[in-house]
């Protein structure tokens, strides 16, 4: 069987494995580039003692950020071209007739397929992934930024989890619709549905968030490291929170926490556009603190696999609900 | 399980296959013994690519009994060796060729003849390293057939294979599974609308119309047992009293009746002939059709 699954998607494979060369040739010389112009900075800055402000260092090129971030369709794309067609395409010609009358059960046949389609994708997904986490490697030390949502998405492992989720996905809606194009449609639309609502919705509570308040008038007991600012917000002189949700209308980001400018007592919000360097301490002498919510940087590989482990789950599932309808149902 | 008669390759009981409101098959009663060329006749939507189906085991029967190979079908590989079919719109691999094929068939059937199936195809002058989309709709039709073939099943289950055939493929089509048939331990159903060409081949009949079986059982009995009466018109009771009229013809003065014997016919009134298979073929079919005859005459063509 696995014979027959070489010979069927070799094509894919090889054309698969050019363009991860590819990436990989452009990602291994931008980032030896970027990882030396951050070691060279350091050694610079440690020598003159200014490594404070090591942080207008700007590392890599427009192009190369954006080619990184559209990494993260890698798994959609997987789960359009790999598992969409997969059962969906012999179900559409009649090949699967062919095949279930070999000398061979539908559920092996399925689980040949299907298996190999999930491992190129793990592997495939992993390999983008685990490129563009080094690739990152020194701008996530610069700016501490690979927690916050779009870069947490495409490192570490959830891409792994992603592609496997987006490839079981096309390949229970090939199975189920009986026909390519409509299953590439909902696998794109509930792919990316479900990704939208895992991480705006659903990320922020893996483990319940730090809230401090802090004093305008000192800077911030800032979190160290790679932490995620899930939100910021205002507290009253009274320790009443402001109705207006911190996160709507226009915010002023006051030492690094965004603070709704609608939430603020008129006198101050008047400073905003004048003297925006007064706001803080017209807060302070008005009585009000400010609030933020994170996620510590400790907690990153813990919400990296909770993630992953979401979309492996709902993936075993939509096998197995792929798995059902093959035995199960007529060819 | 049902109890199998010792030499009947297949046997169904009360057979049916519901689709949501459609009834595909109904009732029906099927038994094929051992070694014979069976003829699956009916009009288009009657039921022929439903109850091939369901005797391969590629769909599921929502009523009744079938033993294939004194077993119900499954998808258990032992059951699946035993097995050849071939589907109306004979689905290969396009882009994959014709070794590609034989591979395929080498890696997923224990019981495999790969050595036959290659000097078959050389035979008939179909390319080893052609991708299978090039090929001529008769070259995909004998490859198809070579690779079922191939897998050494004691059925086989033809669903028109030579509908898409012009004459000279479909005669050697039908050669190439006459000495298959020939070589023993083989039995066959083969849907088609040409008649003739079943005829030469065929000793066995299933006639389906409406969705039930009509017919089932040796031609050549099938044949002894009906007849055709011709004579003037008249009240026929007493014949239909004796014999089951199959269909009845009466224009102005002459009645044409065709009968299933149960007896010998007495009725001096009446000429008795031998049916033919079109005859016996187009009177049941026509039992179903209405009173439109044109319907009935495409019948033996190319569709």
């Amino acid at each position: 069987m696995t014979w027959l699954v070489w010979r069927q998607h070799r094509n894919e494979a090889y054309f698969a494995a050019a363009a991860l060369a590819v990436f990989a040739v452009l990602l291994l010389v931008t980032g030896r580039q970027m990882a030396s112009q951050y070691h060279s900075a350091l050694t610079a800055c440690a020598a003159s003692h200014s490594c404070g402000k090591l942080n207008t260092l700007s590392l890599g090129t427009p192009v190369m950020f954006l080619l990184v971030t559209l990494t993260a369709v890698v798994p959609c794309l997987l789960g359009v071209f790999w598992g969409g067609p997969l059962v969906a395409r012999e179900l559409e010609t009649g090949t699967s007739q062919f095949a279930w009358m070999q000398s061979i059960t539908r559920s092996r046949w399925l689980t040949v397929k299907a298996g190999w389609a999930l491992l190129a994708a793990a592997a495939w997904g992993g390999a983008v992934s685990a490129l563009v986490t080094w690739w990152s490697s020194p701008v996530n030390a610069l700016n501490h930024q690979n927690f916050q949502p779009g870069q947490f998405d495409i490192q570490g492992i959830v891409p792994v989890g992603y592609a496997l989720f987006a490839v079981a996905l096309g390949i229970a809606a090939g199975t189920l619709l009986r026909r390519t194009l409509p299953a590439l449609a909902v696998t794109i639309g509930v792919f990316a549905a479900l990704r939208i609502v895992v991480a705006d919705y659903l990320r922020p509570h893996y483990i319940t968030a730090i809230t401090t308040t802090f004093s305008f008038l000192h800077p911030p007991p800032s979190p160290t490291g790679s932490y995620w600012l899930v939100s910021g917000g205002l507290v009253g002189p009274g320790g009443q929170v402001p109705s207006s949700p911190a996160n709507g209308g226009p915010t002023l980001s006051l030492d690094g926490v965004p603070i709704s400018i609608n939430n603020m007592p008129s006198a101050c919000r008047a400073l905003v556009f004048q003297d925006p360097l007064k706001t803080s301490s017209c807060l302070a002498a008005h009585g009000y603190h400010g609030l933020m919510t994170y996620q510590p940087a400790s907690r990153y590989w813990a919400f990296q696999g909770i993630e992953t482990g979401i979309f492996v789950l709902l993936a075993a599932a939509l096998i197995a609900v792929t798995a059902i309808a093959v035995t199960r149902r007529d060819a | 399980m049902m109890a199998s008669s010792n030499a009947a390759v297949i046997q169904t009981r009360g057979l049916s296959k519901r689709y949501r409101k459609v009834t595909a098959l109904s009732e029906a009663a099927v038994t094929v013994p051992e070694g014979r060329i069976s003829a699956l006749i009916g009009p288009n939507g009657a039921g022929k690519t439903t109850l091939l189906r369901l005797l391969a085991g590629l769909a599921r029967p929502t009523g009744g009994e079938v033993a294939v190979l004194g077993s119900p079908p499954s998808q258990d590989p032992a059951f699946l060796a035993g097995i050849g079919f071939l589907a109306q719109e004979i689905p290969l691999y396009r882009r994959l060729t014709v070794e590609d094929h034989i591979g395929i068939g080498a890696h997923l059937n224990s019981r495999w003849d790969g050595v036959s199936v290659r000097r078959r195809l050389e035979s008939l002058g179909i390319p080893l390293d052609q991708t299978v989309g090039t090929l001529s709709g008769g070259q995909r039709a004998q490859l198809s057939l070579s690779l079922t073939l191939a897998k050494r099943p004691r059925l086989l289950l033809l669903d028109e294979p030579v509908a898409a055939l012009d004459p000279l493929a479909r005669r050697q089509f039908l050669a190439h599974l006459a000495e298959a048939v020939a070589g023993g331990g083989l039995t066959v159903v083969l849907s088609s609308h040409l008649l003739a060409d079943l005829e030469r081949v065929c000793d066995h009949l299933i006639l389906l119309a409406a969705s039930q079986v009509q017919l089932c059982g040796d031609i050549d009995t099938l044949l002894a047992e009906h007849q055709v009466l011709v004579g003037p018109r008249k009240d026929t009771t007493a014949i239909e009293r004796d014999h089951t009229i199959v269909q009845a013809v009466r224009t102005a003065r002459q009645t044409t009746l065709l009968i299933r014997r149960k007896g010998p016919v007495i009725d001096p009134a009446f000429e008795a002939a031998d049916v033919g298979l079109e005859e016996l073929v187009l009177g049941y079919m026509g039992q179903h059709a209405g009173p439109a005859p044109a319907q009935l005459t495409t019948i033996g063509e190319d569709q």
